[in-house]
């Protein structure tokens, strides 16, 4: 009877301590999945695409504290449609495979905002450059898995996407939108 | 003096002769310095303002052969040899051809290209045909070929309309120039 007492107030303790929210881990499905990147050519909407990207995700949509979001992004799976653009993007100017072959965007910071709306903040790196940025998403909740989408405008110049005579924005211009679609499953 | 006549143009037919004229020269102009620039915004640019002034003069083409069907046109002056009638017949209407052909196939480079396009940043140009390289290539060069020959049929238009002037001294060049003339 006297051990039992101290072991119910370490239990008490226990129970009510402070500890991270253990959320899900989450793995993508690919073949759900879709990361966008549109620029612009001439005033005109010019729609790309990463074919080979990768999401996890430590996430509970309720306690959305302690989560955390990995992405990596094959940046030479990059598609804009167009054969002689897609040779262009290759070179130093643009994305410049050679060097940087992959993106990455890391938060451990996400947030509801409300409702379903959520928002990642993170530090993208791309091109070798850092540079923090929000990500908003929203999370649909389906049978055995989820699907968070959103979109964001990022500056190109900030990553020195489009070097040299590129920089000017006349012709390409300097916000690229960012749209995606990740199917996820429960992982394990 | 809107309306043509038999010896004379109407002063819509004139507008239509001249703006275009300058255009296609301005287009032969953009699109020679287009295709040779090295790749760099100023390329994208005179690309740009060649495939907008393409796309007017294919606009301006239509209404004006609209309006030259709705109209008489000016006979040619007589004592013109059966040679000179028909080489000024054939140039006018391989005039008439090109200026439709060569938007036309400056419009499917481009849809096969897939290049997005929105004539003066405005109106966003749909796509005639499906995308593939190998057919804007192909069309790229018969782009070009059609505008060689472009270049030597107005060559032979403005070396006729000059020998009408200073040769056969006759009125079919002033008769195009814009102001009050008429044949007297």
């Amino acid at each position: 009877m006297k051990r039992i007492v101290p072991l119910l107030a370490l239990c008490g303790l226990l129970a009510f301590a402070p500890r991270p929210a253990q959320g899900a881990d989450w793995k993508m499905d690919p073949a759900g999945s879709k990361l966008e990147f549109i620029a612009t050519f001439e005033k005109t909407a010019a729609p790309g695409e990463f074919r080979e990207f990768d999401a996890r995700l430590r996430f509970d949509p309720d306690k959305p504290a302690g989560s955390r979001l990995d992405v990596t992004v094959k940046v030479t799976s990059a598609d804009m449609n167009v054969a002689d653009v897609n040779k262009e993007i290759r070179g130093k100017d643009w994305f410049d495979y050679a060097a940087f072959p992959q993106a990455e965007f890391r938060s451990t910071d996400l947030r509801r905002i409300e409702g379903n709306r959520y928002v990642a903040r993170g530090t993208l790196l791309l091109k070798g450059v850092k540079q923090p940025v929000e990500v908003p998403f929203s999370w649909t909740a389906s049978a055995g898995g989820a699907v968070m989408e959103g979109e964001l405008t990022v500056k190109r110049g900030a990553f020195g996407i489009g070097t040299g005579e590129w920089a000017e924005t006349n012709v390409i211009g300097a916000d690229v939108k960012v749209k995606f679609k990740v199917k996820l499953r429960k992982a394990g | 003096m809107l309306r043509n006549a038999s010896d004379s143009w109407g002063a819509p037919a004139k507008l239509f002769h001249w703006v275009m004229a300058a255009l296609i020269l301005a287009q032969i102009a953009l699109g020679l310095m287009a295709a040779n620039w090295r790749l760099s915004p100023t390329k994208i640019e005179l690309f740009f303002w060649h495939k907008s002034t393409g796309m007017l003069i294919l606009a301006l083409v239509a209404l004006r052969l609209l309006w030259r069907l709705a109209n008489p046109t000016p006979l040619l002056p007589p004592g013109m040899a059966a040679w000179e009638r028909a080489a000024a017949r054939l140039s006018h209407l391989l005039l008439y051809a090109l200026m439709i052909a060569l938007p036309v196939t400056g419009w499917i480079v481009n849809s096969a290209s897939n290049v997005p396009f929105r004539i003066f940043w405005l109106i966003p140009l749909p796509a005639i045909v499906a995308p593939d390289e190998p057919t804007a290539d192909l069309v790229a060069w018969v782009h070009g070929g059609l505008a060689a020959l472009l270049a030597l049929v107005l060559v032979a238009h403005i070396g006729a309309a000059l020998r009408h002037h200073f040769v056969k001294r006759d009125t079919v060049l002033e008769r195009m120039l814009p102001g009050a003339w008429r044949a007297p």
